[in-house]
């Protein structure tokens, strides 16, 4: 392990990093965008009437927590790593005496920093003109810290072995294109997970989607029954396990095969 | 001076670019606010250029000789001075003119990364408004000169960087430009790739009486082109003549080798020579210009010379000189006092 | 005429480039289809819950969908694909191989417009049709005519937002601006009015996206106002003008400024 290197190389892709900040910048707008989308719909559709027990403030609330803890889960390494692998500049990283997985963890840190530094103020301004209503308690946000970092790990240790299938298929970026639509639909962006219809509600609740955004959201916001939070916790960690070893997997046997072939 | 085909008057270029340090400070001071600094790319230089001629651009990285091409092909405002180009304004961009020039980018590619040259040809006979004979015969003819008929139903990215560089030549050539601005065509390029492509310039110009204007870091290439070079440095033009004619200048000495017979070893200079060099029989001086001729004979009447050989200084030695020590160099050198005409190198 | 040509010629060499990657057609497919069906589970989800969205029904909120995903097409088929490449840190402009855009003896806007064809585009565009179709058959009423000149407006609107935002690539080479403008876009998808007051603002009179997709999808259900499809054809001309105008301003600065 080098946590020297590692840290040395966080700090100049930070400063490099924010040279490129309006790239970040307008890369945290996009992301922003269709969970705000849905905060007007569902807003504009509770006006009449509570949707499943949630009013209008409490829609904003959740969306307005949903868009940061995306932001802060979102995997980079789909676009850091694959494209590295892809492009064939892995060389590069091989050749450093520290695991590459600093390189990726560099990137993810630097790139997530940068984005607060939009997301947070839009945020803010955000939830002063639409009033949002959170009624929380210091346990559930100790508890929605928990599940976020947990989300954060799985959603990174998830993206990064997809991101390592670029090793066998130059292509394999449409796999991303299919997991952006899965957490779209049932991590609870289109609508939180209470609200689909039951046979996407059981889907959504067992593979792991909802647990990178949707389970830290309503973890704080206090959707979920003390039962319900306990069993998200379990499925979240065996997600987790799941990425990890999966990472692994497929992290050596790619790099056998780059080496064999010769990138 | 308006049947020039090239010509430029004081010619003036600055701009700004963003200032930034190392370091997170200065990184997040830049983010906060960026500070400029002005760059004169290009002060004050005036040329005239003839028809048919070949220049040579010369000059270290960053001297201006980039920004000067840009501004003769149209692609940059000057700042002040004026330019014509083929009796048009550059920047006025009108077709007509964009129809008599081409610019050939040895670090650029203007072909399509995905689909044979070919087609990408049919599509710049198509934006040239080439007739359909004009644009086969210059095909044609262009594909012979350079050799290369297999390779234009290739995908571009499947060329090596030589074959993709005539398939580039071809795209500048296509439409029989008037002015040729070559920006380092031969950048990366092995050595016989190399001296074909510089053939194919020589042929090519003399064929249809092109003026060509080139930049290249290789004084092979230089040397085989252009009889005109233009030095450029700091964004000045130092020099404008004959590439002899610098060496002359800057270096104002000439190296003679001799070989002496068998076991003849002892040698006493006479005055006016240096010795670099004494093994056994084999000698190397430097001598002044103006007195070679008069040292080798005396060599030849005193010496059992086998063997003797004249030559100036090697050309990337002159040009190393001045790019290290930039203008100085030409001012104090001495003018040539009896300049040689036989070609350098 | 010579342009009709010149376009059929770029579209002919965007095909080739296009079949050279046959894996990709499977791929658009995919992301063609996941987009589509993306929307339409987006709407059941929400119509699920409510019978009206602010006034929309399912059927008129599918027309609005399709006629998003209908110009979102035409916008894929070769507005965005030309565009595109003179923008982002490998962009033409970054990169200075907009050099070569300039030395061609044609007018500069035309050709960095129609250059790229990306023809996976028309999956898109055939499932956003079938969208404004299904739609059009549920709600009954649709007016033909008026909805081509709406629809025709709508993507000369599209195009001339999107050449703004390209040519602002000329002040800060670097930023995408067209992604800003695709996030901006997808605001589009659902009825103006749910936005607040200040972001239907924004939506009508600054980036007027809004009207791109409302417009059209009100003449297929048979609302249409006679005075906001005038508007929206006003509207097109205005900005299609100030669109050159700031692109031809954008290439002077290229000209003035880049080394």
């Amino acid at each position: 392990m080098n946590h020297r290197g590692g840290w040395a190389l966080i700090k100049r892709s930070w400063a490099s990093w924010l040279q490129y900040r309006s790239f970040f910048f307008v890369l945290a707008f996009g992301w922003m965008i269709p969970p705000l989308i849905y905060l007007f719909v569902w807003t504009t559709a509770s006006e009449p009437a509570p949707i499943a027990g949630l009013t209008p403030p409490q829609f904003v609330a959740y969306y307005l927590v949903l868009i940061l803890v995306n932001q802060l889960t979102f995997a980079q390494t789909n676009w850091t790593v694959g494209d590295v692998i892809r492009m064939g500049s892995l060389n590069s990283w091989l050749l450093k005496p520290m695991s590459p997985l600093y390189n990726a963890i560099a990137s993810e840190v630097a790139g997530k920093i940068v984005m607060m530094a939009f997301v947070v103020p839009v945020s803010i301004i955000l939830a002063i003109v639409l009033r949002p209503e959170l009624t929380t308690t210091p346990t559930q946000v100790v508890l929605c810290c928990v599940a976020l970092s947990s989300a954060w790990l799985l959603r990174f240790f998830w993206g990064l072995w997809l991101a390592c299938l670029a090793f066998w298929a130059t292509r394999a970026d449409a796999l991303l294109a299919l997991q952006d639509a899965l957490i779209f639909l049932l991590a609870g962006v289109v609508a939180p997970v209470a609200l689909l219809p039951s046979a996407m509600q059981t889907i959504a609740r067992v593979l792991p989607f909802y647990y990178m955004v949707g389970f830290p959201v309503e973890v704080l916001t206090g959707q979920l029954a003390s039962s319900e939070v306990a069993t998200g916790f379990v499925i979240q960690a065996a997600w987790l396990i799941v990425a990890v070893v999966l990472y692994r997997l497929v992290w050596r046997s790619g790099l056998k095969r780059y080496s064999a072939i010769g990138g | 001076m308006t049947n020039s085909q090239i010509q430029v008057n004081h010619l003036v270029k600055t701009y700004q670019v963003p200032v930034r340090e190392g370091g997170l400070r200065a990184a997040l001071r830049s983010f906060a606010r960026r500070q400029y600094d002005t760059v004169e790319a290009v002060r004050d230089v005036s040329f005239s250029i003839e028809p048919g001629e070949i220049v040579g651009f010369i000059g270290p990285n960053g001297a201006g000789k980039t920004t000067t091409l840009k501004m003769l092909a149209g692609l940059l405002h000057p700042t002040s001075g004026e330019v014509r180009v083929a009796d048009h304004v550059p920047w006025e961009r009108r077709p007509e003119f964009l129809r008599t020039i081409s610019m050939v980018l040895g670090n650029k590619s203007q072909l399509i990364w995905d689909i044979p040259a070919l087609d990408t040809y049919r599509v710049l006979g198509e934006i040239y408004h080439l007739t359909s004979t004009a644009y086969q015969q210059q095909l044609d003819e262009l594909v012979e000169l350079l050799d290369m008929r297999e390779l234009l139903t290739k995908p571009v990215r499947n060329l090596s960087l030589g074959e993709r560089m005539k398939c580039e030549l071809v795209a500048g050539l296509l439409h029989r430009p008037q002015v040729i601005f070559l920006d380092e065509p031969t950048l990366g390029l092995d050595i016989s790739m190399q001296g074909r492509l510089r053939r194919f310039v020589l042929d090519y110009n003399q064929r249809h009486g092109a003026t060509v204007i080139l930049t290249s870091h290789y004084m092979a290439d230089v040397v085989a082109l252009c009889p005109r070079v233009m030095l450029i440095h700091h964004g000045r033009l130092l020099y404008d003549g004959g590439l002899a004619d610098l060496a002359a200048r800057l270096a104002p000495f000439k190296l003679i080798r001799v070989g002496l017979s068998n076991g003849h070893t002892d040698f006493s200079p006479p005055s006016g020579v240096e010795i670099l060099q004494h093994e056994d029989d084999h000698l190397e001086l430097r001598v002044a210009r103006a007195a070679a001729p008069a040292i080798m004979a005396q060599l030849l009447n005193t010496l059992p010379v086998i063997d003797l050989v004249v030559e100036d200084p090697p050309i990337e030695a002159v040009i190393d000189q001045i790019y290290q020590e930039g203008a100085a160099v030409l001012k104090t050198a001495e003018p040539p006092t009896g300049a040689s005409e036989e070609g350098a190198l | 005429m010579r342009y009709l040509r010149l376009i059929k010629y770029f579209m002919l060499s965007s095909a080739q480039a296009d079949l050279a990657y046959r894996a990709n057609f499977a791929i658009g497919l995919l992301n063609s289809l996941l987009n589509l069906i993306v929307g339409v589970l987006g709407l059941a989800v929400l119509f699920s819950q409510v019978n009206t969205l602010n006034g929309w029904t399912f059927a008129s909120t599918l027309a609005l969908l399709g006629v998003y995903l209908t110009i979102s097409a035409l916008r894929g088929w070769f507005i965005g694909p030309s565009l595109e490449v003179l923008a982002g840190i490998e962009g033409d402009v970054w990169s200075g191989r907009f050099d070569f855009t300039l030395l061609r003896p044609i007018n500069t806007q035309f050709f960095v417009s129609v250059r790229q064809w990306n023809w996976f585009a028309l999956i898109d565009l055939a499932l956003g049709l079938g969208a404004i179709g299904v739609a059009t058959v549920q709600s009954g009423g649709a007016q033909p005519l008026s909805f081509l000149v709406a629809a025709t407006a709508s993507v000369a609107v599209l195009y001339a937002i999107l050449l703004i935002f390209t040519a602002l690539v000329f002040w800060s080479p670097g930023l995408l601006f067209t992604w800003v403008f695709d996030a901006i876009m997808q605001l589009a998808r659902y009825p103006i009015g749910i936005y607040p007051g200040w972001l239907q603002f924004v939506l009508t009179w600054i980036i007027p996206v809004a009207i791109m997709t409302t417009i059209p999808a009100t003449a297929l259900t048979g609302d249409i106002q006679p005075m906001s499809l005038m508007g929206g054809v006003a509207l097109a001309v205005i900005l299609f003008i100030a669109a050159s105008v700031l692109f031809r301003l954008g290439v002077r600065r290229y000209n003035s400024a880049s080394s």
